[in-house]
């Protein structure tokens, strides 16, 4: 999680992570930061995201991501 | 048969009696004939091309989904002997064979769309070739025939259908024949939106309840669509026409006018009609998804393109762009920039590649001139320099103490974006390229000749129609105002009876008496003349 949230302060350091839910509904992440974001996060982790994966419930708050991250892990 | 039409009216008329009169598990047939006999109204011979998408469609997403449940069998029982390695490695092995049949499925579907869209125009360009490289005037014949209704909507919509099911977001829909009205659907087929599965199935396959304030929100819906469409767009398409071609003599202000004239037509006649085939949809108890969202106020230009033509954007954002975008070759490249030291390059190269791609592809989806190709090439390199030239912007704003939320600063933003797409439209009404460049240029030209009676005399607007489509467009701009806070019929819908159906009167006696019914509608300008 730290490592998660690391990568999303690197593209937008003044979000709260811990209680912010709507980076994608809020139009705080746009198409840019997510696939700057999931660039990283393949690097990070070894995991392979593809479009199916591209949907705001996945990107709207860190946890979110982190649950996506552990799913891709496990397959 | 047009969704302008009383035609069409009299069809939507008699396929909601039908609809609310059968019982309610049967009434997605009714939908289906339906679409059916309205396809086929455009002419029988166009059946065979949906016809060949829905089997196709069909059979690739069974094949597809067979498939998985092959996989999913095989591990349920060998799972656990297996290792994690034979597990990963056999999931691939069975992810490239569904591969294969989806692509398979994209090339026949998108290959009969590219050969009836761009054929002819080929076939133009290597005659030109041969006459001008070798003097030979014995053309290849043009190919005889007309693209089939709808035939670029419903391809993307089955196209992100099968996509869909490939990457497993939704089970195949079994019934053969429900996903045929997928596939068709009447009120969307003609010009979008471009619906996916997951949105409307549902609603199109479980029938609707009967609903007196459904039916009247569709009607309502209906009714502001041939607002704009017969009030506004088609009372302006004659000057804009008429302007550019006769731009020679007609310079500078009047070709402002008419570049502004064309926007409000071009918002007019798409929203218009695609409010028309949301309010029928909406009567039939269908929920389509919106296609715009108050365009000309968007501040930048990739902000206008997530509120114009909402579901093509983002049928090219998930199919094209993030498919793309996330490919490992590109993230690779962007990542070898980044070791180069060429930071800045390498985090913009998935992002500005598959851009690329997705603009050219996007131009070529308007048209199969190579105006629409520049055209798009246009929108691309305004996104980049918008993005780019950003913190510059943010600069010069803090410098000059301006804030981004003051009413003045939102009217600019909202008035440059608005002008440099409105210019950019000036590829859709010019016959090519070179043709688009003089008209911008006489942009600059002959500012001092202007006279408004040319206008009214010369160029199919007389003074009557200007005041008509003057007023109009600012009733369009009040409501589009209004529509910031929420829905304007919710608004209406909130009044006493009798004032929402004096709204409702005005508004039906406003598209009846001010629609714009063309030359030759003796009945139009009979009524019109009488005022």
């Amino acid at each position: 999680m730290d490592r998660i949230i690391e990568i999303l302060k690197a593209v937008h350091p003044e979000v709260d992570y811990e209680t912010e839910t709507g980076l994608i509904d809020k139009r705080i992440f746009d198409s840019f930061d997510v696939v700057t974001i999931v660039g990283e996060l393949m690097d990070e982790f070894d995991i392979e995201i593809t479009a199916e994966h591209m949907i705001p419930e996945n990107f709207n708050s860190a946890e979110a991501i982190a649950e996506l991250v552990r799913t891709l892990e496990e397959e | 048969m047009s969704l302008i039409s009383i035609d069409f009216a009299l069809f939507v008329c008699l396929a909601l009696l039908i609809y609310f009169a059968v019982p309610k598990k049967f009434r997605w047939i009714v939908l289906l004939v339906a679409s059916y006999a309205f396809y086929a109204q455009s002419g029988t011979e166009n059946l065979i091309y949906i016809a060949v998408t829905t089997v196709s469609a069909y059979i690739c997403a069974f094949l597809i989904e067979k498939k998985k449940e092959g996989m999913d069998a095989y591990l349920h029982d060998k799972g656990a002997d297996i290792s994690k390695e034979e597990k990963k490695a056999y999931k691939a092995g069975v992810k490239k064979r569904q591969k294969l049949i989806l692509i398979a499925g994209l090339l026949l579907n998108f290959g009969i769309l590219a050969y009836l869209k761009y054929a002819n125009i080929t076939i133009a360009y290597i005659n030109l070739f041969r006459l001008t490289h070798y003097g030979r005037t014995d053309f290849i014949p043009f190919r005889d025939f007309l693209l089939p209704l709808g035939i670029s909507f419903y391809t993307f919509q089955t196209m992100g259908y099968l996509i869909d099911i490939y990457y497993g977001k939704y089970g195949r829909e079994r019934n053969f024949f429900k996903f045929a009205l997928y596939v068709s659907f009447f009120p969307q087929v003609v010009q979008g939106p471009i619906s996916r599965f997951g949105q409307i199935a549902s609603q199109l396959y479980e029938g609707a309840d009967f609903d007196f304030a459904r039916l009247k929100s569709g009607f309502y819906r209906i009714m502001w669509g041939l607002f704009k469409k017969l009030v506004i767009a088609d009372r302006l398409a004659g000057f804009v026409s008429e302007t550019m071609a006769q731009k020679d003599a007609y310079r500078g202000f009047y070709i402002v006018i008419a570049i502004f004239a064309y926007s409000m037509q071009i918002y007019g006649d798409f929203s218009g009609g695609i409010d028309v085939a949301l309010g029928v949809a909406e009567m039939f108890g269908i929920k389509l998804p919106e296609n715009f969202e108050r365009p000309f106020f968007s501040k930048s230009i990739s902000e206008y393109w997530q509120r114009w033509h909402i579901t093509l954007g983002t049928w090219f954002k998930d199919y094209i762009f993030y498919p793309l975008s996330l490919n490992k070759g590109i993230i690779k490249l962007g990542r070898i920039a980044r070791e180069q030291k060429m930071t800045a390059l390498g985090k913009r190269i998935p992002i500005y590649v598959p851009m690329l791609f997705v603009w050219t592809l996007t131009g070529m989806w308007h048209g199969s001139e190579s105006r629409y190709v520049v055209w798009g090439l246009f929108n691309f390199v305004f996104i980049v320099l918008g993005t780019e030239l950003e913190p510059l912007s943010k600069k010069i704003t803090a410098k000059l103490t301006l804030v981004e939320s003051d009413f003045v600063m939102r009217a600019y933003r909202a008035g440059k974006t608005f002008w440099l797409m409105s210019f950019l439209r000036l590829f859709d009404i010019n016959r090519d390229v070179k043709d688009a460049f003089t008209a911008f240029s006489y942009v600059f030209q002959g500012w001092g000749h202007f006279d408004i009676n040319r206008i009214f005399e010369n160029l199919s607007l007389p003074m009557e129609e200007m005041i008509v489509a003057a007023i109009a467009i600012v009733i369009m701009f009040i409501v589009d105002l209004i529509q910031r806070r929420g829905s304007v019929r919710a608004k209406i819908f909130a009044l006493p009876v009798p004032v929402q159906w004096c709204f409702l009167s005005l508004l039906v006696l406003a598209v009846s008496v001010f629609g714009y019914y063309g030359p030759g509608f003796d009945a139009a300008s009979f009524i019109y003349g009488a005022f």
